[in-house]
């Protein structure tokens, strides 16, 4: 298929899974705000404040932000491109462009998305603040991908399609785990945060299904990453990129993205039996970079096409 | 201050007379903590207030969050749960005041059950006659000299409080048997962040989350088993139990699995449940029925609810049972009256939260003096809960009441009667969202295991009709939201946290695709 495509599926990917993370965490932070957290001593870690740093720390330097605008920044400008609502603009030009690709229901799925958010009826109620609009993107990515598995051919396309929505869902988790659990510096028995951020990726039920021990910050970062078995995680967010580029890759024993996955992967499984929490801050950093190598991988090889020619 | 002056208004909200309002005093005035929550409760208007409440009528019968009335005449309705969307704000040292005094009396109350089924020293010290204790519907002789782990009985608990028209707070009843209405506890304050965030703009509130955690960490430490290795379910009757909703919500919110008696078994002394891989070991039992129904070997041998051969294991120590086993006897209404002579007996303390002054029917003098004046006493049946039975004088027919008085004179030991609380009020939204002062109390839940927790606040109810006291959902009650108050004056600057000393980790920069930048590499 186009290399020109291929990409823009990668990013249609991306774009709405990083629109559905955001809104998730959005979500998270604005109502865990709404009430006191006073187990936690050490200051709030899942707050607006950290929320800027897990977008890469555009906002720092003039002092702290106001919490309402880091709200209206990353929920509805549609100017600032980490937004909320640039995300889904950004998905629904790409999808423009892949219109004969991807199916009928899908293109509607996302392009009504869009639609409501920017004729604003979603946007600002005055009540219920902005929760409609992230419950609203969470339930049109769950339309989305469920029409992705319904209606699309499993080929190089949907492959590429699927590989960008899990890179994207493991690049976010690590960013909310490096900045809300930052773990190796004591954190208290009661941390309401760890709750926080499940409830924010809405894994707060899985978690209590598959780990015995209560929701202390150690034991939720170390499910966050190493639970394939949880769809959100690390791991299974690893794995799924690594399964979607083999479909995709015609000789996959080359392919460099696929090694790094694969290496990674099993390093996920590795540490995940070594002892102790302490190192976890060390693995989440190493993985992200990883991470950042495998997107880069990918642009070479698949994407690199059409500049090679 | 303009906020002061809508807060003032009389039009907006009028409180009623002879009663102690907990948001507005005497003369309509906000009182010092509501007095933001006055300000954006005149901001929203009483529009807004009522589509929010349509809408939160929506969201509940859409997450199935209702509770089964029955008509008037015959088939029963599914009502969503009626949330009031006006909290009630308790302060930090007015709560602190409300969680000693609750813990105090949980820990007498549990004294006095390990006592009544082994010692009895406070039946030795003559405070409590045995012939009461004996007599009580829930006293359990199967659990006579069985001491369960840590030596906790109530492991959750939730006592009644009201407060009275002078703002001192009163304990009504206790409950420690199966206390009910956390899970509503819980919803209410997902619903009121999502139905009107803009409350809580200028308070801090603590939050009840932690409840299922509290609760499963409290069955983890009585259960007989090594660390983190012990299996604990949940325990209902059946779907057809009016309090399901809660039972499902604690099993999903707790991580553990639901059982009905029929997945339950007892082999040689030891509770299991039934798995697809098999029988697999049960180290604790959070059980939501009474002591009549759990073991038809001991109990009833009608009970179709319980497990054969239950207690054998409990009384072999290989299971915990939340609550214990004969716990009722505490909760008895007639025992209430003992509660502060227990406290003093135990624990050596003063109450730090008075009862509502009781008489027993079963001393004769007592009960002569309150017939005489039925017309202002509430009497109440000794074994029941949840408002069963109850005749409150003033409200009650005359010819009721002499029928009433024939019932007592025959058996005095099973009523009591209390002299009537005023109930405090606090302004309540009707269905036009305008504002008017209804009866509310409080239900503090509490969990016992290693040491006593309780959550901020508790279940508030309130009478939805004018001037009616009786708060039970059961009769036409609602809810309120409770919040309680973080410490200290200033909210504002605990609300924005210092900066941390160590910096969060700088990540690396989002990614965006960049396809046209390589299109225009293209065309140089």
């Amino acid at each position: 298929m186009l290399a020109r495509i291929a990409q823009e599926l990668f990013w249609l990917g991306r774009n709405l899974a990083r629109a559905e993370s955001m809104s998730r965490l959005l979500e998270g932070v604005y109502l865990a705000d709404l009430q006191g957290r006073p187990e936690d001593p050490s200051a709030t870690r899942l707050s607006w404040d950290s929320l800027t740093h897990i977008m890469g720390g555009r906002l720092n330097g003039e002092g702290r932000p106001r919490s309402d605008e880091v709200l209206d920044a990353l929920t509805f400008d549609t100017s600032d491109p980490a937004s909320v609502v640039a995300c889904v603009a950004r998905a629904r030009e790409g999808a423009t462009t892949v219109r004969d690709v991807i199916s009928t229901e899908m293109w509607e799925a996302i392009n009504t998305t869009y639609l409501r958010m920017r004729d604003g009826d979603l946007s600002r109620p005055v009540l219920s603040g902005p929760v409609a609009l992230y419950q609203h993107v969470k339930e049109r990515s769950a339309l989305f991908w469920g029409l992705t598995s319904r209606t699309m051919l499993r080929d190089e396309a949907s492959a590429f399609l699927y590989a960008g929505g899990r890179i994207e869902a493991g690049d976010m988790v690590l960013r909310m785990l490096r900045v809300a659990l930052p773990t190796g510096r004591g954190s208290g028995p009661d941390d309401g945060h760890a709750i926080a951020l499940l409830q924010a990726v809405g894994g707060l039920q899985a978690y209590r299904r598959a780990v015995p021990a209560p929701a202390h910050a150690g034991p939720v970062a170390r499910f966050l990453l190493f639970e394939r078995n949880y769809p959100d995680s690390v791991a299974a967010a690893v794995d799924a990129v690594n399964g979607a580029l083999r479909t995709a890759d015609a000789r996959p024993r080359n392919s460099e993205p696929i090694l790094r996955l694969s290496r990674l992967s099993a390093d996920l499984e590795f540490r995940r039996s070594a002892e102790g929490d302490a190192d976890l801050g060390v693995t989440c950093r190493e993985v992200q970079r990883e991470l950042g190598l495998v997107d880069g991988d990918i642009a070479q090889r698949y994407f690199g096409g059409a500049r090679a020619a | 201050m303009s906020d002061v002056e809508i807060a003032r208004s009389q039009d907006v909200y009028c409180p009623a007379r002879g009663f102690y309002d907990e948001l507005f005093d005497g003369d309509g005035t906000a009182r010092p903590h509501a007095a933001a929550l006055a300000a954006a409760l005149a901001a929203l208007g009483p529009e807004q207030l009522a589509a929010a409440g349509r809408r939160r009528d929506t969201i509940f019968v859409e997450q199935g969050i209702t509770f089964d009335t029955a008509g008037d005449d015959g088939p029963t309705l599914e009502r969503p749960f009626p949330l009031d969307l006006v909290p009630r704000i308790l302060p930090a040292t007015e709560w602190t005041h409300i969680k000693r005094g609750v813990a105090q009396r949980i820990r007498a109350l549990n004294r006095f059950v390990d006592d009544v089924y082994h010692a009895r020293e406070i039946v030795r010290a003559g405070i409590v006659p045995w012939r009461l204790v004996v007599s009580r519907s829930h006293f359990a002789r199967a659990a006579h000299g069985i001491r369960p782990p840590g030596g906790v009985y109530c492991h959750v608990a939730g006592c009644d409080l009201v407060r009275d028209y002078d703002g001192s707070w009163k304990v009504l009843e206790d409950n420690v048997r199966v206390p009910s209405g956390i899970s509503y506890v819980l919803e209410n304050r997902v619903a009121m962040t999502r139905l009107v965030p803009g409350l809580f703009t200028d308070y801090h509130v603590r939050p009840v989350d932690h409840y299922p955690q509290l609760l499963l960490a409290a069955l983890r430490a009585v259960a007989p088993a090594a660390e983190g290795e012990a299996t604990v379910v949940v325990w209902t009757p059946g779907p057809l139990n009016s309090a399901y909703f809660e039972h499902a919500f604690l099993a999903r919110q707790m991580g553990v699995e639901l059982v009905e008696a029929s997945d339950l078994v007892v082999r040689d002394d030891v509770v299991y449940m039934r798995t697809t891989h098999g029988l697999q070991r049960v180290h604790a039992v959070y059980r939501r029925l009474d002591d009549d129904f759990i073991d038809p070997l001991e109990f009833r041998p009608d009970s179709a609810l319980g497990v054969p051969g239950l207690m054998r294991a409990y009384r072999a120590g290989t299971v915990a049972l939340a609550n214990a086993v004969g716990t009722g006897v505490a909760d008895d209404k007639a025992i209430y009256h003992w509660v502060p002579e227990m406290i003093r007996f135990y624990l050596g303390e003063e109450p730090l939260l008075e009862n509502v002054k009781t008489y027993l029917m079963s001393d004769p003098e007592a009960m002569e003096a309150a017939l005489r004046r039925m017309d202002e006493l509430v009497f109440k049946p000794t074994g029941e809960s949840g408002g069963k039975g109850v005749f409150i004088g003033p409200a009650t027919d005359p010819i009721e009441l002499a029928g009433l008085a024939d019932v007592i004179r025959r058996s005095p030991e099973k009523w009591i009667a209390q002299e009537l609380v005023s109930l405090s009020t606090v302004p309540t939204a009707d269905e036009h969202g305008n504002l008017a002062p209804r009866h509310v109390d409080l239900r503090p839940f509490a969990v016992y295991g290693e040491t006593i927790s309780i959550v901020p606040g508790g279940l508030s109810r309130v009478a939805l009709i004018e001037g009616s006291m009786i708060v039970n959902s059961s009769r036409g009650g609602g809810s309120k939201d409770t919040w309680v108050l973080e410490n200290g004056e200033d909210h504002s600057d605990s609300a924005v946290p210092t900066r941390p000393e160590s910096l969060p980790p700088t990540l690396p920069d989002l990614r965006y695709g960049a396809w046209t930048g390589q299109v225009q590499q293209q065309q140089q």
